[in-house]
């Protein structure tokens, strides 16, 4: 394991390393990598406010009368096949 | 996720539901809106960024399940076909508005040189910007149009694992997908809008000058 290049942390390890499912052992040198390697770390952090952006897309919030809008929708619909 | 509870009052089972609804039992249907409609609109809200049409993409989506639900395997996992029923329309409705391109995904990893050190040139960091909300919704917009030219393969993992939160085993239960191949395909998804959000950062505003 010594000899890991950034190659090998940023196209196998990363996903191991934000999911938690690393083991211990490769977590420690892996973080350890990162403090000594910028660029890695630029990579690391753009990556994870990659993910964050992403949740942004849910909406805040559920339009309240859309089940029954849905049911009407679907009603009206319904009978026509095309 | 609701367990399968056995005795009890329980929630009738995904399962019940299709059962009862092919066999024209109206209230079955019913519930079957109440239990997904919040599901669908999310994720339709997601890939169409706008109330209305996620609202529209939402009610075709059901109509569709009334439709079709005859030709649903009871063999497999409800959510997973109705998931993708629910994803394909919110997707037919955006390509209407933006034709679909679907980019080599190859072309957006990050490079290397032969020693192994990252060989891109490095763009500005951007991860900073987000601490602002409308710059962090903007980019939130734009990646979801990313996301919207990727290879459905990829599309749909990095949907279900970064913007809708489910489980690993969820979405391998769902896609019907192995683990490893879920986060190969999640990471190389992520790798991808990562890549073109740096791109956008790094150019500001040139388009968008008037909507
Ligand atoms: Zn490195």
């Amino acid at each position: 394991m010594s000899d890991v290049t950034c190659k090998k942390f940023i196209l196998d390890l990363l996903v191991d390393y934000e999911d938690g499912t690393m083991p211990a052992e490769e977590r420690a040198l892996f973080q350890q990598h990162m403090e000594l390697c910028p660029p890695c770390l630029r990579f690391l952090t753009s990556y994870q406010a990659t993910g964050k952006t992403l949740k942004l897309l849910k909406p805040e919030e559920i339009p309240p009368d859309l089940a029954r809008s849905v049911l009407a929708f679907v009603r009206s619909r319904a009978g026509k096949k095309t | 996720m609701k367990t399968d509870g056995s005795a009890a009052p329980a929630e009738p089972s995904d399962l019940d539901l299709v059962q009862r609804i092919k066999s024209g039992q109206e209230d079955a249907f019913e519930q079957m809106v109440d239990r997904y409609h919040a599901r669908v609109y999310s994720l339709s809200y997601g890939v169409l960024r706008n109330a209305e049409d996620a609202e529209e993409a939402t009610q075709d989506t059901f109509l569709t399940l009334y439709r079709k639900i005859g030709t649903f395997d009871e063999s497999k996992k409800f959510f997973s076909w109705f998931y993708r029923v629910a994803l394909n329309q919110a997707y037919s409705r955006a390509r209407r508005r933006r034709p679909a391109s679907t980019v080599p995904i190859e072309d957006y990893l990050p490079r290397f040189s032969s020693d192994g050190h990252i060989a891109s040139p490095e763009l500005p960091d951007w991860s900073a910007s987000i601490e602002d909300g409308a710059i962090a919704r903007e980019l939130a917009g734009r990646a979801g149009e990313f996301i919207a030219d990727l290879p459905p393969a990829y599309r749909d993992v990095i949907w279900m694992y970064d913007v809708e939160e489910m489980s690993t085993s969820d979405i391998a239960e769902t896609l019907e997908i192995s683990i490893p191949a879920l986060k190969s395909r999640l990471h190389r998804a992520r790798l991808y809008v990562r890549q073109r959000l740096a791109e956008i950062s790094q150019a500001p505003a040139q388009e968008e000058v008037s909507r």
